[in-house]
C-alpha cells in the first residue's frame, strides 16, 4: 500500500465497499470529508461504474435454444456412452472370470482331442492359443475397422441464426 | 463477515450443492435453467473478454457443453458463477494459444474490430442512438485498456463479483485484483470523462 494517502484512498475507491474492512472505511470517510480531489475522484468513479453498467449486452433467444439443444444432445450422448462403458466394464468382468474358469478345462480338452487323433503336441497346443486368441483377434479387428469404415459420420452441427 | 454476508453465504450455499448434485447426474433440465439464468452474464463476459460476439458466442455454446461435460468437478461450495465464467475464461485461453497468440490482449487486436454493439431494441429513436453513441463510446475505451485490467473491471462492476472470486476466476491474488481495478478506473477515466449511465 502506499504512503501518499490520495492515492491510498482513491485504491480503495476503486475497489469499492465489499473490498474494504471497517478501519479502512473510516479513514477513507475521514479523508473525502477533507479531500476535494479525492471526492470528485469517487463521484468520477461512480459515474465509471454506472456508465459500464449501462452498457445493454443481451444473449439472443435463438443462441440460448441453440445452446439448450446442443447440451441436451450432448447430455443424452454422455448418458449413452457411459451405459456403453458400463456394459463393456460388466462383459470384462464376465469375460475374465469366464476365462479362468473355463482355461484348465479347455486345456485339458484339447490335449484329451490331440491324444485322440494323436496329434504332436506342438499341433493341439498351437490349435489351443488360436481358439483361445480368436475372439479378442476379432474384436481388435472390429476396433480398427471402427476407426475406418464403421465410424459415425452423421453428426449435424447446432447452428443459431447470428442476429435473429 | 456481517450478518447479511453470513445470510447470503447461507442461502447460496444449498442453491450451490443442489446445482452440483444436478450437474454430477447430468441432468439436461438444470443445465436448462442454468443457460437461461446466466445467458446475458456469460456472453457479456465472453464479448469483453474477446472483444468479438462472434467469437464470444461460439465459445458461449462450447462453455455450457464443457459444464456439462467437467460438471462432476464442480464440488457445489464456491459459488456456481465462479466456476462458470473459471471455465469459460479458460476456453478463451485455449482459443488464444491455438490461434498462436501470446496473450488475450493480441486476440482482441487481431480480430481488428473493436468491442461491438449489440443491436437493442430501445422505446425512441433518439434513446436509441443516444444510447448506442454511449454503449459504442464505453466499449471502444474498454477495448482500449489492457485485457486484465478490462476482466477485472467487468467481473467486479459488471457482474458483481466480490475480490475474492475474481482472484479465483482469474487465478491472480486478491492484492493484484485491487491493484487492477485501480489501474482499470484511472485508465478508463480519462475517456469517460463526464459519461452518465
Amino acid at each position: 500500500m502506499t504512503h501518499d494517502p490520495h492515492q491510498q484512498a482513491q485504491e480503495l475507491i476503486a475497489c469499492r465497499s465489499d473490498g474494504l474492512t471497517g478501519p479502512q472505511q473510516t479513514w477513507l470517510q475521514a479523508h473525502l470529508a477533507s479531500c476535494e480531489g479525492c471526492r470528485e475522484y469517487a463521484t468520477a468513479a461512480e459515474d465509471l461504474v454506472r456508465a459500464l453498467r449501462s452498457v445493454p449486452i443481451t444473449a439472443d433467444r435463438s443462441l440460448v435454444r441453440a445452446t439448450q439443444l446442443r447440451a441436451r444432445v450432448r447430455a443424452q450422448e454422455l448418458q449413452q456412452q457411459q451405459t456403453r462403458y458400463r456394459l463393456i466394464a460388466i462383459s470384462c468382468v464376465l469375460v475374465t472370470l469366464s476365462t479362468a474358469l473355463t482355461t484348465p478345462v479347455l486345456w485339458q480338452g484339447f490335449a484329451w482331442l490331440g491324444a485322440q487323433v494323436r496329434l504332436p503336441d506342438l499341433v493341439w497346443q498351437a490349435g489351443f492359443i488360436t481358439f483361445w486368441t480368436a475372439p479378442a483377434l476379432a474384436v481388435a479387428v472390429l476396433f480398427a475397422a471402427r476407426g475406418t469404415h464403421l465410424e459415425d459420420r452423421v453428426r449435424a452441427p447446432f447452428h443459431h441464426e447470428r442476429g435473429a | 463477515m456481517n450478518a447479511t454476508a453470513c445470510y447470503f453465504v447461507n442461502w447460496m450455499e444449498p442453491e450451490n450443492t443442489a446445482i452440483a448434485r444436478g450437474l454430477r447426474r447430468q441432468d439436461p433440465d438444470l443445465l436448462d435453467r442454468l443457460i437461461e439464468q446466466y445467458q446475458h452474464r456469460l456472453l457479456r463476459y465472453l464479448i469483453y473478454l474477446t472483444g468479438n460476439r462472434a467469437t464470444a458466442e461460439d465459445l458461449f455454446q462450447e462453455t455450457w457443453l464443457r459444464v456439462l461435460e467437467r460438471g462432476r468437478q464442480y464440488d457445489g461450495k464456491h459459488n456456481f458463477s465462479t466456476w462458470l465464467f473459471t471455465i469459460a475464461r479458460n476456453l478463451v485461453i485455449d482459443l488464444s494459444r491455438r490461434r498462436k497468440l501470446e496473450s488475450l490482449d493480441s486476440q482482441a487486436k487481431d480480430d481488428e474490430t473493436p468491442l461491438e454493439i449489440p443491436d437493442q431494441s430501445q422505446p425512441s429513436a433518439i434513446d436509441v442512438v443516444a444510447h448506442r453513441e454511449l454503449s459504442e463510446r464505453i466499449m471502444t475505451s474498454l477495448a482500449g485498456i489492457p485485457a486484465d485490467y478490462r476482466e477485472t473491471m467487468v467481473l467486479r462492476f459488471h457482474e458483481g463479483l466480490t475480490l475474492e472470486e475474481i482472484a479465483a476466476v482469474t487465478r491472480a491474488p486478491v492484492g493484484t485484483v485491487k491493484s487492477r481495478l485501480y489501474r482499470g478506473m484511472n485508465a478508463l477515466m480519462p475517456y469517460l470523462k463526464g459519461v452518465r449511465g
